[in-house]
């Protein structure tokens, strides 16, 4: 049962395949429930999302000078920026960003979910141990962002420790203000987006499929990798939605990290907006829109979360 | 209830949990350490002498803005956002279990609210809300715009958790007559409650902390994290530092009490049943 | 300027923003007050007047003595520059009193979001320094490069948004405070004398040295670099063609692959940050943020250089939907800011005040002659907080305020090619 949701996450969900007659018994909740269901969601993104993203869409068409913009019909915004081997550059850099950050967090991610689903057994200390791992996001990201300074930095806590453990005879420079720094923050951020989707479907997983696996002889990483691992795909697809998104968005860490070395879509256009060149800004956006949209596509044309609905 | 013995997996699992926990407290660290920089100290090593001067001073007066209005100003906000986003998370979750027309647009957009950068994001309300000639305010602009950005969060994880939800248990809930609102309250929610928790701190923490879409909605008055970036401009002093530790200790006591409250209930119930 | 003008009359943010602003207004104007000056004077105090600015100038100390001495409430809400322009153009509906700088005003004033001063309803107007007013420090000074104040601090008439050439009766911004910037440096660790902004580059400062990336300034600091090294020769460092853009930017990319800049930076704190830790031992930066990094018992100067300085002016600006008794508040607001206090104040930190002559009134000899005359102290130099930052017998680096601002090369500044400027400097980041 495990393995034919592990072959084809296309298809309906295991635990919906043994009751096709669940489909006429929820007749009970019309069409109509579920819109007045959705329709506060509809509002909400309508209002703050859907207007802004069309006036977004609308001006990267407008012109510009350095103090205004006027309503037009230009393409400039774009040819400009797509047809510049900078745009290409600081995309191929976000990508670079996005795959290697996007990697490890998986990793980190699963792990971290998975000891916390099999090995903690009370919800309470599951509880716990998850409120643990938030309570550093409550300090503001402005004020982590210049500890890392001292963290990271020439006569930082880090290399000063090296210096006087004699691993190293002088500090460590690509710990801070280079990719290296950049990635670091980025799975420090975002980590926590892929433990939490993964977690979700780890402790949905029936307890006795992992024990029939056992029965049936299999091995810890064969019950892994055919049981545990195919299970948890929708938590897996939604956390690399959740930092994919991120990644490609981010424009603080990169900036903060790289010391304003390396770029990325999103500083190169908060670079535009702080110069008032809103059309600009907006044609990345819109570009930019598409791109990540197509990745989350692809992500789930894998895992096609709404069909195991 | 697993019988069997700690398997080495889990010292490896659990060794490999610390160090990320470790890694998550690491930059927290240098500001636990530097708060206590004497009083004419600053925000990177050395250490210039130690005292408690800048805990003292964060109850003080700064040079330029006011931590007590703009945190007072972020909780509010945080709550605000957090309990809008568990209740309509929930709905939507419930909403998408079937299908029903444009439900595939809605998802989308759902997802783009994720994806567009959130200066953008900010801009775009701000423009939206001269137009219609409202003031942009924290509790308005600011709202709906940290809404965009907790709302997919929600939705998606209210989506994994429906997901693996096997209608079973409804069903059985019916068949023994009770009515769609008793099987919800009853039977649903309590299985759910455990991932809206998880929704809700989500969008406390995103919100709390959202910079770039307060940027340009948050009207007159700053947010904690507005206030604190509009600070290094001019403040280059521990001050910052303490604030953290006062809340990484804070959010410390809460977790304790929190956790005190569930044993001693978890213990009178076990004594009464 | 001037393409403000042209004809491509449209929906522009003016009238974007007009509609809000117009029914502001309306609601203030209706509370017009012809009465008595002692309901006058008890109305007055029930004026509240929002500010927003960078944290340089949106002090608490001012507000609190505001609350004294004139009996309204002013808030302050500061944010970081970029947040400031977007703010000023955005929302003028969210502030009444902007400060920002004069080349941000030369983007902010032509989107017809603020309103211009009458002279005749200032005090000081007289006091205010020439710089803002002639672009002279003295009758025979040359003006220097850039966005200088005097260019963007008058327009043609109350209703216009096109700056004039001479000096009129209407003010775009009353300035307050302005600057003379240049390196800062570790004299501890950079083991040379540094005279020229061409020495950031040299090799032995390779990874410790960083300059801004704030794009409209950085290409100037940029820019002063690449005159004093004599690669590139400029018409007007403030308003570069493309090709000097494109060769300032390229000489930036080498300098960057080559691995010169450990960082660059973006705020006041990052800078400092920067320097206290020993990251960068040369660095562009600001004045107020040597300080800091000296009030930490390190070592740090602000070398003057004989290229000369690059200057920086702000002032306060009154939005457009201002009137009434609000507005009445406000030009008393400016005017008290122009009579001594602030600007005593503000010359303890480092900078200069637009009316030099009244602040004199608010400081002691010995702080006068220090900050402005550049003087060896002859007692304890105290920050305005009561911390002391000179003992006796210092004197400050560049000396006396004549020195320092007569010798302004260029004033930060928007140039025409700003557009075009910014794609470069993206690609710089990018590189």
């Amino acid at each position: 049962m495990a393995t034919a949701a592990a072959d084809n996450g296309l298809t309906i969900s295991s635990n919906k395949s043994g009751k096709p007659a669940a489909k006429t018994r929820r007749g009970l909740t019309s069409p109509i429930v579920s819109y007045l269901q959705a329709m506060p969601l509809v509002l909400i993104l309508g209002l703050f999302l859907l207007l802004p993203i069309l006036t977004i869409a609308m001006v990267s068409f407008w012109d510009y000078d350095s103090v205004r913009i006027y309503p037009d019909f230009v393409t400039f915004n774009y040819t400009e920026t797509l047809g510049s081997w900078v745009t290409w550059k600081i995309y191929l850099n976000t990508f670079k960003f996005t795959v290697i950050v996007w990697l490890l967090t998986m990793f980190i991610g699963f792990w971290v979910a998975y000891f916390l689903a099999f090995h903690i057994r009370s919800t309470t200390m599951q509880i716990v141990l998850f409120l643990v791992c938030t309570v550093p996001f409550l300090t503001s990201n402005i004020i982590r962002m210049i500890s890392w300074v001292p963290f990271l930095g020439r006569n930082g806590l880090i290399n000063s420790s090296l210096i006087q453990l004699g691993i190293v005879p002088k500090p460590l420079e690509f710990l801070l203000f280079s990719e290296f720094a950049v990635v670091l923050a980025m799975v420090h951020l975002y980590t926590l987006f892929m433990v939490t989707p993964i977690f979700n479907t780890l402790m949905r997983i029936d307890r006795s499929l992992v024990e029939a696996a056992r029965d049936a002889g299999a091995s810890g990483f064969q019950i892994l990798t055919n049981v545990i691992i195919p299970l948890a795909k929708p938590g897996i697809a939604i956390g690399s939605i959740f930092v994919v998104t991120l990644v490609m968005g981010d424009f603080i860490t990169v900036r903060f990290m790289s010391g304003g070395q390396s770029a990325s879509v999103g500083l190169m256009m908060s670079n535009q907006i702080s110069l008032l060149q809103y059309p600009a800004a907006a044609a990345n956006a819109v570009i930019l829109l598409i791109v990540v949209l197509l990745i989350v596509a692809a992500i789930l044309r894998v895992v096609d979360i709404r069909k195991e609905l | 209830m697993h019988p069997e013995k700690r398997s080495r997996e889990f010292y490896v699992l659990a060794f490999f949990f610390t160090l990320f926990v470790l890694f998550l407290y690491g930059p927290l660290s240098t500001i636990f350490i530097l708060s206590f920089q004497g009083p004419s100290g600053g925000l990177t090593f050395p250490m210039n002498g130690t005292s408690l001067h800048w805990f003292r001073n964060l109850f003080e007066q700064q040079a330029v803005g006011d931590f007590g209005g703009s945190f007072r100003r972020s909780m509010v906000l945080g709550l605000m956002t957090t309990t809008i986003t568990v209740i309509v998370s929930l709905l939507a979750g419930l909403a998408f279990r079937r299908k029903f027309r444009g439900s595939t647009f809605l998802f989308y957009l759902a997802i783009s609210s994720l994806v567009i950068p959130s200066i953008l994001i900010s801009l775009g309300i701000g423009l939206f809300f001269q137009v219609l000639g409202i003031r942009p305010a924290w509790w308005s602009s600011g709202l709906g715009a940290h809404l965009t950005w907790t709302l997919p969060f929600g939705v998606l994880i209210m989506f994994a958790v429906f997901n693996r939800f096997s209608p079973a248990y409804e069903e059985a809930a019916r068949d023994l007559g009770a009515t769609p609102w008793q099987t919800f309250r009853y039977v649903v929610l309590p299985m759910i409650a455990p991932s809206l928790i998880g929704v809700g701190l989500f969008g406390f923490t995103l919100s709390y902390d959202e910079f770039a879409r307060t940027l340009m909605t948050a009207g007159t008055f700053n947010t904690l994290p507005l206030e604190i970036y509009g600070m290094t401009t001019n403040v280059t002093t521990p001050v910052l530092y303490a604030l953290g530790t006062v809340t990484t200790v804070f959010s410390f006591l809460i977790i304790l009490v929190a956790l005190t409250a569930i044993i001693i209930v978890g213990r009178r119930r076990a004594r009464i049943g | 300027m001037t393409d403000t003008t042209n004809n491509k009359s449209g929906l522009n943010r003016r009238m974007f923003l007009k509609t809000g602003a117009a029914a502001a207004g309306l609601v203030a104007g209706s509370g017009a007050i012809t009465g008595f000056p002692t309901i006058w004077a008890q109305n007055i105090k029930n004026v509240t007047l929002r500010q927003f600015g960078t944290g340089v100038s949106n002090l608490n100390d001012v507000a609190n003595k505001v609350k004294e001495d004139l009996g309204f409430t002013l808030q302050m809400t500061a944010l970081d520059s970029d947040a400031v322009t977007q703010r000023a153009v955005t929302q003028p509906d969210s502030y009444d009193i902007a400060d920002i700088e004069y080349w941000i005003a030369k983007k902010v004033f032509p989107a017809g979001v603020m309103q211009p001063m009458d002279v005749a309803k200032m005090k000081y107007f007289d006091k205010i320094a020439p710089l803002f007013v002639t672009g002279k420090l003295t009758p025979d000074s040359k003006i220097a490069q850039g966005t200088a104040p005097h260019t963007v601090g008058f327009v043609e008439s109350a209703d216009s948004i096109k700056f004039a050439k001479e000096p009129t009766k209407w003010m775009t911004l009353i300035p307050t405070i302005y600057n003379a910037d240049t390196l800062g440096i570790r004299p501890d660790l950079v083991g040379r004398d540094i005279n020229s902004w061409a020495d950031i580059m040299d090799p032995a400062f390779k990874g410790k040295a960083s300059i801004l990336n704030i794009p409209s300034i950085g290409i100037m600091d940029a820019a002063m670099i690449c005159e004093s090294m004599g690669t590139i020769k400029y018409g007007d460092k403030g308003n570069m063609t493309k090709a000097e853009i494109d060769q300032t930017i390229a000489f930036l990319i080498k300098a960057k692959t080559d691995g010169q800049f450990r960082s660059f930076w973006k705020t006041f704190d990052e800078s400092v940050n920067l320097m206290a830790s020993g990251e960068v031992v040369i660095q562009s930066m600001w004045s107020p943020a040597v300080a800091a990094v000296r009030s930490k018992g390190i070592a740090c100067k602000y070398q003057p250089l004989k290229e000369g300085y690059r200057a920086w002016g702000g002032g306060l600006g009154l939005a457009k939907h201002l009137s009434g008794i609000e507005l009445d508040a406000a030009y008393e607001y400016i005017n008290w800011y122009l009579s001594g206090w602030v600007g005593a104040y503000l010359n303890r930190q480092g900078y200069y005040s637009a009316a030099p002559e009244t602040a004199k009134k608010f400081m002691t000899a010995d702080e006068w002659g220090y900050w402005m005359e550049g003087k060896a102290a002859t007692g304890d130099i105290v920050a305005p907080d009561g911390k002391v930052m000179e003992k006796v017998g210092a004197v400050r680096d560049g000396g006396a305020f004549e020195a320092r601002m007569g010798a302004v090369a260029c004033w930060n500044s928007v140039m025409d090619e700003d557009r075009y400027m910014v794609r470069k400097w993206n690609e710089f980041i990018a590189a």
